[in-house]
């Protein structure tokens, strides 16, 4: 069957993986200028390329306690139609093929645990990713 | 050249003369090549090339850029015989032309970078040597101005009345005429001896009036050349000069003719013009660094901040009841003239748009001419004017825009006639004032259209809106590859077009297409960029800026001159009272109503109007003023209230526009 591409990265112990096509580039991190009145998962605007982008911090968005910021972290930034945003992790180093049909749907449980933020695992020799559902993380829900 | 002289500054002058220098020699050169087309002679356009080419010569010389000056010297060398051929160049020598400032314009930029200028390819002064022979046959209309006598044949037909006359004159001077003839060779390349040195070494012994390819069946070098040389010289000199032997040498002779006169690069800006060119003769210029201008702009800014100075102490001086209206006055007189001084400096900052736009007839050409496709560029900026800043921002836009139209949507010659289409492609680049401070540019052209069901199918998407069609050209990395068929796709490069557009400049990008009729982007762009007074200021441990204009005033809070109304129990963010020249303002803290760490027991009062009323915010303390460019922060996870845009203030990092008028109606948060 066919595979694609996917960027993936760590936040906190879990792997995650999100597609290649969605993903722009990928940027370290230093800081980010905080947004008053923003969601809290909204780490705040960096500047990307000449382009004032808000950074997603993915440990808050996935309820996972903040630490230090460290050299590993790197913003992830993605598009999706006109939106582009970035996305805080602990970590990001590869891109890998993921074959289409080893995608499983996660299960209800994890779903639900996950607000949705997670749509499908992968397992490829014995690491499991999880499948990121970017438009939900970046979600367009109105700021608080 | 001594120590003391600042070689940097001059380098930096070399660089910004030679630029405008290149543009003219390639104008030139553009001229002369659709004055070959029309058949008319363009004497005007040789001598601009041959100054331009004088000049960049003149100027690497002081720098010591060698490769430039020699470069120069050939191409210089050209246009003279062009001159003298009847002001034409030959459509190859045009491209070699072309080819030769394009490698100046190469050296020029690995000077402003510092890198090691690379040497001129012996091949490409050969090519310029070569041409300089050809250049003057086709053109050779007149006929001779009177018998000549060269007693050598094959000669002859190869002179024009230019060369006969340069040739009489240095009969007449009292030189003696030689052939001198120089096979270049492996052997002699490795020595450095090329056409280029022979040449130049004859130069330096004499004038070289000619010189003449000749093929060479069967030898080991397949061309030599002829060079026509007028000298004083002895003929060793010469033989040596060429590598060659006395013997190798043929002299000729002929009765001297009337000389001719030369054209000279010193010679002073016409003083009648020989064709309709004059239009920039009258205009007095000057040219600036855009550096000098940012400069001037600072020092504006400045003036203006201890203008505000000033109308705060006479504002205090007025509490004191001193008679001020004779000092308002002045400040008012003042607040004109800062207003017109800052119109003024804009003015100084704009450019043509015509010249902005010149470098798209070069690219066009050299685009058309590799994907063999015949198109002609039809520019039309009337007389728009737009700021240097934004007009260094814009042409990446235009370029991409040309070149995609270029590229994929002008249709093969072939292709075209058979839809009944000219055979040449038309790419329109018009311009136009509309008004409202912003300048509408199209990029037009007569090509096949884009394939709007192509597009939907690779994107999955339904594109049958001009937006939605944009936004899916404009995406980055969008590319209809299987549509296109040469290095580009249609798409490519289309999301710097728009972020240039509507990001970098705050412009709007629109785009309309009609199948086999053709596509037409418009770009409408501020004619300067958005530049918004802040006062940059500090509340909670971070930096805010808010736009002058919305300021009222800025005072600083004395102890005991704000009071503490009373206020519902549990508000976070209670207003208080300050008096303020008999009238009570409300005062809410910043760093409340942001929700900032700190800020509490700020000081700083910037007051601000919201419905007439005053209103003031304190900050912890102000840091100054500037002049920024602001961009819109409009994704739905931070577009809030109160939230006008983002700028950077130098640190490359987004500092916050606040629109503090906003905020005085939001809850607390």
């Amino acid at each position: 069957m066919t595979s694609s591409l996917h960027v993936t990265f760590r936040v906190g112990t879990a792997e995650y993986a999100v597609p290649a096509a969605q993903v722009l580039h990928l940027e370290s991190f230093e800081t980010a200028t905080h947004v008053p009145g923003a969601p809290s998962y909204v780490a705040g605007l960096v500047q990307v390329r000449g382009r004032v982008v808000p950074v997603v911090d993915l440990r808050a968005r996935f309820g996972l306690p903040r630490i230090d910021h460290a050299l590993a972290h790197r913003v992830v930034v993605v598009q999706l139609g006109t939106r582009v945003a970035g996305l805080l992790v602990d970590s990001a180093r590869e891109v890998i093929q993921l074959d289409d049909a080893s995608f499983q749907d996660a299960p209800e449980l994890i779903k639900q645990q996950a607000n949705g933020f997670v749509t499908a695992t992968v397992t490829v020799r014995d690491r499991l990713f999880l499948i990121v559902d970017v438009p939900r993380v970046i979600g367009q829900e109105p700021a608080s | 050249m001594s120590d003391d002289v600042d070689l940097g500054e001059f380098v930096a002058g070399f660089i910004a003369e030679s630029d405008e220098l290149i543009a003219t020699a390639n104008a030139a050169l553009l001229d002369l090549e659709a004055a070959n087309l029309a058949g008319a002679p363009r004497p005007r356009a040789v001598r601009d090339l041959f100054r331009a080419l004088h000049t960049i010569k003149g100027l690497a010389g002081m720098i010591g850029v060698e490769p430039i000056v020699e470069l120069a010297h050939a191409l210089e060398g050209l246009v003279r015989t062009a001159d003298r051929a009847g002001s034409a160049l030959a459509r190859d020598a045009v491209d070699v032309s072309l080819r030769g400032v394009s490698a100046i314009a190469e050296r020029v930029r690995a000077v402003a970078a510092q890198r090691a200028v690379p040497p001129v390819p012996a091949e490409l002064l050969d090519a310029i040597a070569v041409a300089a022979g050809e250049v003057g046959r086709p053109a050779a209309r007149a006929p001779a101005p009177g018998p000549t006598a060269v007693d050598a044949p094959g000669w002859d037909a190869g002179l024009t009345p230019g060369d006969r006359q340069q040739l009489a004159a240095g009969w007449g001077a009292g030189h003696r005429a030689w052939r001198v003839s120089f096979a270049p060779s492996e052997a002699s390349a490795a020595r450095g001896i090329t056409i280029a040195s022979v040449r130049a070494r004859l130069g330096e012994l004499g004038e070289v009036i000619k010189v003449l390819p000749r093929a060479t069946p069967g030898q080991a070098s397949s061309v030599a050349f002829d060079l026509l040389v007028a000298s004083a010289a002895p003929a060793e000199a010469l033989a040596r000069a060429a590598a060659t032997t006395v013997d190798q040498l043929v002299e000729l002779i002929a009765p001297p003719a009337p000389p001719a006169p030369e054209l000279d690069a010193s010679e002073p800006a016409e003083a009648a013009p020989r064709d309709d060119g004059g239009a920039m003769l009258g205009r007095a210029l000057v040219r600036v660094e855009l550096a000098r201008l940012d400069e001037l702009q600072d020092q504006l800014s400045l003036l203006i901040v201890s203008r505000f100075r000033l109308e705060r102490e006479i504002a205090a001086l007025a509490e004191r009841a001193v008679d001020v209206r004779a000092l308002r006055e002045i400040a008012n007189l003042q607040g004109r003239q800062l207003r017109d001084l800052r119109r003024a400096i804009l003015r100084a900052r704009m450019v043509r748009v015509a010249e902005v736009l010149e470098p798209l007839a070069l690219l066009v050409r050299s685009l058309g001419r590799s994907a063999q496709k015949e198109v002609r560029l039809v520019l039309d900026a009337r007389d728009a004017e737009l700021d240097k800043a934004v007009a260094d921002r814009l042409l990446p836009a235009l370029v991409h825009l040309v070149r995609n139209a270029v590229d994929h949507a002008i249709e093969p010659a072939e292709e075209r006639v058979a839809r009944g289409k000219p055979r040449a492609g038309t790419v329109t680049v018009t311009c136009a004032d509309v008004g409202g401070n912003r300048l509408e540019l199209i990029v037009r052209d007569d090509g096949r259209g884009i394939d709007r069901r192509a597009i939907a199918a690779r994107s999955r998407r339904a594109v049958d809106a001009d937006a939605d069609l944009l936004d899916v050209l404009t995406s980055p990395g969008f590319s209809t590859r299987d549509v296109a068929t040469r290095t580009s796709g249609r798409g490519l490069g289309m999301d710097i077009v728009r972020r240039i557009a509507t990001g970098d400049l705050g412009g709007e990008l629109a785009i309309s297409t009609t199948p086999g009729a053709g596509t037409a982007f418009t770009l409408r762009v501020p004619l300067t960029i958005a530049l918004v007074e802040v006062f940059s200021f500090v509340c909670g441990r971070q930096t805010f800026v808010v736009p002058v204009s919305s300021v009222e005033e800025i005072f600083e809070l004395r102890a005991g001159q704000d009071v503490q109304p009373p206020a519902a129990a549990g508000a976070s963010s209670p207003v208080r009272l300050a008096e303020r020249r008999g009238q009570a303002i409300p005062l809410r803290s910043l760093g409340c109503v942001l929700a900032l760490d700190g800020g509490a027991d700020a000081r700083k009062a910037i007051v601000v109007r919201r419905q007439g009323a005053p209103v003031g915010f304190t900050v912890d303390r102000m840091l100054g003023r500037h002049e920024v460019v602001v961009r819109p922060v409009d994704d739905p996870l931070v577009k809030l209230r109160g939230i006008a845009g983002s700028t950077d203030l130098g640190d490359g990092r987004p500092t916050l526009v606040l629109d503090l008028g906003a905020l005085v109606a939001e809850r607390p948060v």
